[in-house]
């Protein structure tokens, strides 16, 4: 009798358990509201997007992602990891959305879902202030470039070297703030990555970095990623919809202005991303 | 290098304490648990215990790390990213402990037990003042090294989204470029941690009772 009612207890419970976690995978969107939070997964290595100055965690994402929650009426709590760990966790449900940002390609848009654009992600070269033998994207042949591992720029890099007549020794580094480490103790020739990003470092630390011009590569954009499937999408249309407010009344603009000197044009969504 | 900077250092330094004595102490039990499967010499106790020693021992911390934090939740376990750093720390040291542990009881010598059977001692009181001081006694500096051990591979649960001391010192070293005085000191953090372990281990292990000195 006792182990009857036992089970039948578990088993109750067991459905309970099963409802409430159908209920939360259902509509993301409802649960973030109802936690009160939601969660964004990043690498706080980043610059100007998202980094660490003196232990504050800052940057561009910060800025949009408060005014996002603004939007959604909801805090923000965020989850930092290494970046070669973000996608799988992403993935396992550690949070609801990654700020990143991750260039915008082909390849990922099969798998995630991204916000519109919040910035330009064409991809330059960082060098040493005063190193005369690097003066167009082209001089980089048969020099050690750094570049961050698992990113779109490693990618970019692999292609631009390709067309050289002698190859880029490409190094990985597992975020790029430890390349630009290297570049400064002259370890390294030059890093990759993109624009806004190295547009940034060497305005922080003039006299020892300079960007090399032009950028070079396929037009790219920066966006934040999400999942695809049908229980986010009413979430990710609400980031989607939150992002857009904040671009069409100018505080987008305002905060491009504020971390990368500049405001520019980023077209509302990328539809069919140049790689 | 700033006050400032080495504030957050010691900052982040409270979680990296914290964790590994939080999963030493975890470890320990689950340890004695486990030694005591081993043991026992029932095929149903030991096998599962020789299973969960040679995973926990063969697989790296790392990996087991990032197995607890992003495969658990496809079987519906979500696991925040703390809980995911001390799971993984306490099981993966409980393997280690526990094979001290068993080495430390298997290493009791016969002869004592045997007196202490003719002097008419109980199993437990046996277990209670023979064996258990004596192997606490033979393992307790495997257990102070472990600690150790534990504390320097707590700096492994950046991966799992936590910001201890060496994931702090990196994301300084980024943002100050500053690296040398920053791992300098973060390295001397450790340092000073771990020779306060290796001191109160010699304190605690000088109290202890079991084999005479």
């Amino acid at each position: 009798m006792k182990a009857n009612s036992l089970l039948k207890g578990l088993v109750g419970a067991a459905f309970l358990l099963g409802a409430a976690v159908s209920a939360h995978a259902a509509d993301t969107l409802a649960a973030v509201k109802a936690a009160g939070t939601l969660k964004v997964g990043t690498e706080t290595a980043f610059a100007p997007f998202d980094y660490i100055d003196a232990g504050e965690h800052t940057g561009l994402n910060v800025d949009l992602f408060a005014e996002i929650g603004k939007e959604l009426g909801v805090k923000i709590e965020w989850v930092a990891l290494p970046w070669d760990g973000v996608f799988p966790a992403l993935e396992a449900g550690k949070f609801d959305v990654v700020a990143g940002p991750a260039t915008i390609t082909k390849k990922r848009m099969e798998r995630y879902r991204f916000t519109p654009p919040i910035a330009e992600a064409t991809i330059a070269i960082l060098k040493k202030a005063g190193d005369t033998t690097i003066s167009k994207p082209e001089d980089i042949a048969g020099k050690t470039i750094g570049v961050g591992k698992a990113t779109a720029q490693l990618d970019q890099l692999k292609e631009f070297s390709a067309t050289l007549p002698t190859k880029v020794d490409v190094r990985e580094y597992p975020a790029f703030t430890e390349s630009y480490a290297d570049l400064a103790a002259g370890r390294i020739a030059g890093v990759a990555n993109s624009l806004p990003n190295i547009a940034f470092v060497a305005s922080q630390r003039k006299g020892t970095f300079e960007v090399v011009l032009p950028p070079f590569g396929k037009k790219s954009y920066f966006g934040f990623i999400g999942l695809k499937d049908a229980d986010h999408a009413p979430l990710m249309d609400a980031i989607d919809a939150a992002m857009l407010k904040i671009k069409a009344d100018g505080r987008m603009a305002e905060l491009q202005k504020k971390w990368f000197g500049a405001s520019f044009d980023t077209p509302d969504a990328v539809k069919d991303p140049a790689f | 290098m700033s006050i400032k900077l080495f504030e957050l250092l010691l900052q982040a330094s409270i979680y990296t304490v914290t964790i590994s004595v939080v999963s030493i102490l975890i470890g320990f039990a689950i340890a004695i648990v486990i030694s005591a499967m081993l043991l026992s010499r029932q095929r149903l106790f030991v096998l599962p215990a020789q299973i969960f020693i040679s995973f926990f021992r063969g697989a790296p911390l790392l990996v087991q790390l990032l197995l607890i934090y992003n495969l658990l939740p496809v079987i519906g376990i979500n696991v925040p990213s703390i809980v995911a750093a001390v799971v993984g720390l306490s099981l993966c040291t409980a393997a280690y402990q526990a094979e001290n542990l068993r080495g430390g009881f298997a290493s009791v010598p016969a002869g004592l037990v045997e007196s202490a059977e003719m002097v008419g001692m109980t199993p437990i009181q046996i277990f209670r003042r023979i064996r258990a001081p004596i192997a606490l006694r033979l393992t307790f500096q495997a257990l102070v090294n472990e600690a150790i051990l534990i504390l320097k591979a707590s700096s492994l649960v950046s991966v799992v989204g936590i910001v201890e001391l060496t994931r702090m010192a990196q994301d300084l070293a980024g943002s100050t470029f500053l690296p040398l005085e920053i791992f300098a000191s973060a390295g001397l953090i450790y340092l000073v941690i771990n020779w306060i372990v290796a001191l109160a281990g010699g304190l605690i292990e000088r109290s202890l009772p079991g084999v005479p000195r």
